[in-house]
């Protein structure tokens, strides 16, 4: 098994490498200066140039992408233009943002879409069964910014039940411990802040969350069908055990390794899907400043954030395969 | 890694907080020592907390760093500057400064009192003529200054006295203070020298009417009230929050929501929503931005001054006025309106509809059968460019013009236009109180090579108008300047946005054109 | 029997044997999918004689204007600048509908082919492409097309190019996964010892077996490509603005939505039902072609 893992994880060198080139290489592609832009209306060509030797953008790219990679691989992945502050700090300082929205999508996700589909799992063919696939397909289709926009229009802007945007209300809060706010506030005894943040978090978490939610109940209903039928089911139920200890017991432990293949396998669609979300519900998170990066042409932030979700990603997909040859042994011994 | 990010908002919120609360009990408990019982039961009242939403970002803590209206404003009332515009009288209003001349035997040197008495938030210190000295050292040489063009015209400077700096100016600069009065922010000289540029972060202390209480980058800028202020009063807020929040929709609907009590920029469409909404009343200001339509000579066929013109007469403002700004805008003769300076309603030519006049136009050119060209407009950039922009593209091709559209984002059109490589695009000019600055930089040979117009009659007449004192002959100077720039057309300036504030009943505040919010301007009822 | 063409337009024997090729094929997902996806075709395909307008028609006197349904002229309202929002639905159909089949042809063109490629010669070349797979496929989905939009800039062609990055990889991944099982039947054996070249083993006798996991595969991707075209437009960073696309006028429908809504809301419906009808389609085959799939529900294109 280590020997796997130790083989899985050299392999991602050098795919990592070639992922920052290519990200490098990208962001230097494109047109626009960002000295030009970060100054202002006023400035002349000297103060540019001066602003371009600062920020190193007079030298040669190959020299320009060592450095970076030479500092990368010491922890530090270089200075904002716009912001001035180290690219690492700035990330970190979101990651708790976008982290809580995703935790909160899929906690949704599981919490509405696991029980759906064990639900129509066990009365197939009938009416729970095909209004939890058309829920179900729903959810897949949903173009999830689409239904952030209706979500704010509907019950935000129309019924005033829960804000509009942002992470959290001004002084409410409470001080900053691990940077998840809910929690904080709950470590803290602020229910009102620990409240205030549930509330700002229910909408964008609905609209990122629903995808994942129609492809968990339809994974959950496939897998309890599977699983009801199985011998051992029949057999506890012959043995007389009712349906609903047979169903808990039996059918949905069974169901968990598929559900939580799938949350692993969604998980960079929710990364994606984040992004998005993030900019329709001005949530603070580490997607938002991506956008803001790409508009204001913040290289070392942008290619910091791009990295920052890619490696995000293969850790991922690292563990998602470790679990995988954890459990399936054959796979440890491929090539 | 918890550490850096406390670092970034936790410790210094609290640190901060805690240094505040001190400084409010000890006033509190001056006040009613000092003034007796009245004002005690006065002090015992809740905090006033007046909530913002703006449209720019706020991207750090250094003062020198950005040079939009949104952070000259924000610095200008907590860190402190000399003075302000005031456009609802014309003059300029001193904050900082007590009073201020030109020396008559040399108009290159300004002299400038400071007001005596203006302590330093947290620590006390009081403010020197040393500070201003050290802010104008800092705006030239700090690295991330984006501010030096104001500072440009001063060659040199020199303390006379604890309250008294002088400013010697390369040329005489006639509209000097629309260069620096609100755009040069005081910073404290020896915070600057014990700390470096971490004084930013670790001593936020300036000399302004409000005091710096939390940044969150991208987010919010808070700020309390300075109780120590000459002039400050119960009815200005205790603390204004200006929270960012970039879109038109989410804006507006956390002003009706009641999450905020004032927002900055509404758009033409939303208008009605929120004049029909109880308890939140619309203001409106002519800004002193100037939308235009740069045409640059360098690309053809923007070289022919008829195909300009032809433009001019091409576009029914009037219609997009009506349609895309819902009659929120006003037209432009020239490139200032009313209540700029300089303005003067004799500008000529002045340009109306005409696109038969346009298409003949274009034949004396010699494009009887059109002519091809690029259109580039700013997107996102201001209210409703892309849209009045795209109202424009057929009105051009009814005349002849077979028009190529392009809606880069602005992080690239911008560079582009700065450095001339756009030939015709739509654009604004901001911070256009005083035109001297605004011309010269669009217009005169060699400034900046936006738009590569040349003409030598109009180089002599706004460098005439820069050292002209008396302000009637300098206005007479400009209207020349105007008028050369209606007849060549190197920009066709189309109209001024109004600027729509959202207002609740709660606050009594009337905007500014200059887009400066300050806390002593309003009243919280 | 009887070839009866006259009179009748098909034998009884003959209306069987279709009936019965046709029956499987009429389950609710598919029907459903099917008439949906082939409605968006036709939209597409016919939008110039359909629309009541000219998408691009401004009209400046009629901004914003409210749906007016069968009652007025402008069946679903105007935009703020006062083109009909029902022509451009028609017009986006077909823009959306050509940017997906692109996308989807191409990419799957690619993909089957360097998968065949892959799987078939093994190997280094093997080694080669899959390190690209590996290198390509670590972003997260959407995040590459966003980099290279942002940093390319608009246009139709940068849209399709910045879409097919990393959608050509399920069916390499697929298509080398058959090949290589493939490349070790007897046929194949047969083929190579009668004197074929790989090329034509490859065209001829390994390709044709990849069709049905990729027209599987391809029917997701539409579905995606429709969603990751509207989600770029939505960030600005899609087409340019002549051409109407539904996430475009998402996009620009999103500042007015609080007293305009139909500039949102009906782009957004027909994303939804497009993608919606596209995996009904995609799922239904699924469940046609190999009855063992219908297992897992991720329709992950």
């Amino acid at each position: 098994m280590l020997s796997y893992l130790t083989r899985r994880g050299i392999g991602t060198i050098p795919v990592i490498i070639l992922i920052s080139l290519l990200v490098f290489l990208l962001v230097q592609a494109a047109p626009g200066d960002p000295a030009d832009l970060l100054l202002s209306d006023e400035a002349d060509a000297q103060d540019v140039a001066e602003a371009r030797a600062r920020w190193g953008l007079d030298q040669p790219i190959y020299i320009q992408y060592v450095k970076f990679l030479w500092s990368a691989l010491q922890g530090n992945l270089g200075t904002s233009f716009r912001y001035a502050e180290p690219v690492l700090v700035m990330i970190i300082e979101r990651l708790p943002a976008t982290i809580e929205l995703a935790a909160a999508s899929i906690l949704l996700a599981v919490i509405v879409g696991v029980p759906l589909g064990v639900w129509a799992g066990a009365r197939p063919n009938s009416w729970v069964d095909n209004f939890g696939s058309l829920f179900g397909f729903f959810g897949i289709s949903m173009p999830n910014f689409w239904f952030g926009i209706m979500l704010i229009l509907v019950i935000s802007g129309y019924f005033n039940l829960l804000p509009t945007a942002g992470r959290d209300t001004y002084g409410i809060g409470s001080d900053v411990i691990t940077g998840f706010y809910i929690v904080d506030s709950i470590i803290q005894n602020n229910w009102a802040a620990a409240s205030d943040g549930i509330k700002h978090l229910i909408l964008p978490a609905t609209a990122l969350g629903t995808n994942m939610m129609g492809i968990l109940m339809r994974v959950t209903r496939s897998s309890v069908l599977e699983v009801m039928n199985e011998d051992y089911v029949t057999t506890a139920r012959a043995k007389g055990l009712s349906d609903s200890v047979v169903l808990w017991h039996h059918v949905v432990r069974n169901a968990m390794i598929p559900i939580i293949t799938v949350v692993g396998l969604e998980l960079g669609t929710l990364l994606s899907g984040s992004i998005i979300v993030e900019t329709v519900f001005a949530w603070p998170g580490s997607g938002a400043l991506l956008i803001s990066a790409i508009t204001s042409r913040d290289y070392p932030l942008i290619t910091g954030t791009v990295l920052m979700y890619t490696m995000a990603f293969v850790i991922i997909n690292f563990i998602i395969d470790a679990l995988y040859a954890a459990i399936d042994p054959r796979i440890r011994f491929e090539k | 890694m918890t550490k850096t990010a406390n670092a970034a908002g936790g410790t210094q919120r609290n640190k901060l907080g805690e240094v505040a609360m001190f400084i409010s009990r000890m006033t509190k408990f001056l006040s009613v020592a000092l003034v007796g019982g009245g004002l005690a039961a006065s002090s015992a009242m809740a905090a006033s907390e007046i909530r913002i939403g703006v449209v720019n970002d706020y991207a750090g803590w250094n003062p020198y760093a950005d040079s939009t209206a949104q952070m000259y404003m924000s610095w200008c009332q907590t860190y402190g500057c000399l003075g302000t515009f005031d456009t609802n009288d014309g003059k300029y209003k001193g904050i900082l400064a007590e009073r201020w001349e030109v020396s008559k035997s040399n108009p290159n040197v300004w002299t400038f009192y400071l007001k005596k008495g203006i302590k330093r938030h947290v620590d006390g210190k009081e403010l020197t003529a040393e500070d201003v000295a050290h802010s104008i050292w800092r705006n030239k040489n700090d690295p991330r200054s984006a501010q030096k063009q104001n500072t440009r015209p001063v060659k040199s400077w020199k303390v006379l006295d604890k309250y008294t700096i002088q400013f010697t100016t390369k040329k005489p600069t006639a509209p000097l203070l629309s260069f620096i009065f609100d755009r040069l922010i005081i910073t404290g000289k020896d915070l600057y020298e014990k700390h470096g540029k971490k004084a930013d972060r670790k001593t936020p202390w300036g000399y302004g009417p409000y005091m710096i209480k939390d940044i969150l980058i991208g987010q919010r800028f808070v700020m309390e009230k300075n109780k120590n202020w000459p002039g400050i009063k119960k009815s200005h807020p205790d603390r204004i929050i200006f929270r960012r929040i970039k879109e038109n929709e989410a804006r507006i609907t956390a002003l009706l929501n009641g999450e905020l009590h004032m927002a900055q920029f509404i758009p033409p469409h939303l208008l009605d929503r929120v004049r029909a909404a109880k308890g939140i009343s619309v203001k409106g200001t002519s800004p002193v931005e100037v939308m235009f339509l740069g045409m640059n000579p360098k690309f053809k066929p923007w070289d022919n001054v008829k195909v300009r013109q032809a433009v001019a007469y091409a576009i029914d403002r009037d219609a997009i006025i009506k349609s895309i700004f819902r009659g929120g805008a006003e037209k432009l003769d020239g490139p200032v309106g009313p209540g700029q300076y300089g303005f003067d309603p004799a500008v000529s030519p002045k340009y109306r509809y005409n696109p038969a006049k346009a298409r003949q136009l274009l034949k004396e050119a010699g494009f009887p059968n059109g002519v091809e060209i690029d259109f580039f407009t700013a997107n996102g950039r201001y209210i409703n460019d892309r849209e009045s922009s795209q109202a424009i593209v057929p009105m051009l091709k009814a005349v002849g013009f077979k028009v190529k559209f392009h809606t880069p984002e602005y992080s690239t059109q911008w560079p582009m236009v700065r450095k001339g490589k756009r030939s015709f695009f739509y654009q604004g000019r901001g911070s256009v109180v005083d035109p001297s600055a605004a011309i010269a930089q669009y217009f005169e040979t060699g400034v900046a090579p936006r738009i590569m117009y040349s003409n030598k009659e109009f180089d002599a007449t706004v460098s005439a108008e820069r050292q002209e004192f008396d302000p009637a002959k300098r206005k007479a100077l400009l209207l020349k300047a105007f008028n050369i720039i209606q007849r060549d057309v190197p920009a066709f300036f189309l109209w001024r946005i109004k600027q729509y504030y959202g207002i609740s009943d709660k606050l009594d505040f009337t905007p500014r054109s200059t887009d400066r919010m300050f806390g002593f301007d309003m009243i919280v009822k | 029997m009887g070839a009866a063409l006259n009179g009748r337009f098909l034998s009884d024997e003959s209306r069987q044997r279709f009936l019965k090729a046709i029956r499987p094929w009429l389950k609710p997902k598919i029907v459903v999918g099917g008439v949906i996806v082939l409605l968006l075709v036709v939209v597409g395909v016919t939008a110039p004689l359909i629309s009541p307008f000219d998408p691009n028609a401004q009209n400046l006197n009629n901004t914003l204007a409210a749906p007016t349904w069968w009652n007025g002229v402008n069946f679903l309202g105007t935009d703020h600048v006062g083109r009909d929002i029902l022509s451009r639905i028609f017009y986006g159909a077909r823009i959306s509908l050509i940017i997906a089949v692109t996308v989807v042809v191409i990419s799957g063109v690619m993909g089957v082919g360097l998968g065949a490629i892959s799987g078939y010669f093994a190997g280094r070349t093997d080694f080669f492409i899959q390190k690209l797979v590996e290198v390509v496929w670590a972003f997260p989905p959407l995040l590459l097309a966003i980099a290279i939009m942002a940093f390319f800039g608009q246009g139709l062609g940068i849209l399709i190019f910045a879409l097919v990055t990393q959608r050509w990889i399920p069916y390499c991944r697929v298509a080398r996964g058959q090949t290589l099982s493939l490349r070790t039947r007897d046929f194949v054996d047969a083929a190579r010892s009668l004197g074929a070249s790989d090329r034509r083993i490859i065209m001829k006798h390994i390709l044709p077996n990849l069709m049905q996991s990729a027209m599987v595969i391809g029917t997701f991707a539409m579905a995606t490509a429709i969603i990751s075209e509207a989600s770029l437009s939505f960030l600005g960073l899609g087409v340019p603005p002549e051409i109407p696309t539904w996430g475009g006028m998402l996009a620009d429908g999103r500042a007015y939505i609080s007293t305009s809504w139909w500039l949102a809301l009906f782009p957004g419906l027909c994303i939804f039902f497009t993608v919606l009808g596209i995996n009904l389609l995609g799922d239904g085959m699924r469940d046609l072609f190999d009855p063992r799939l219908k297992r897992s529900g991720a329709g992950r294109g």
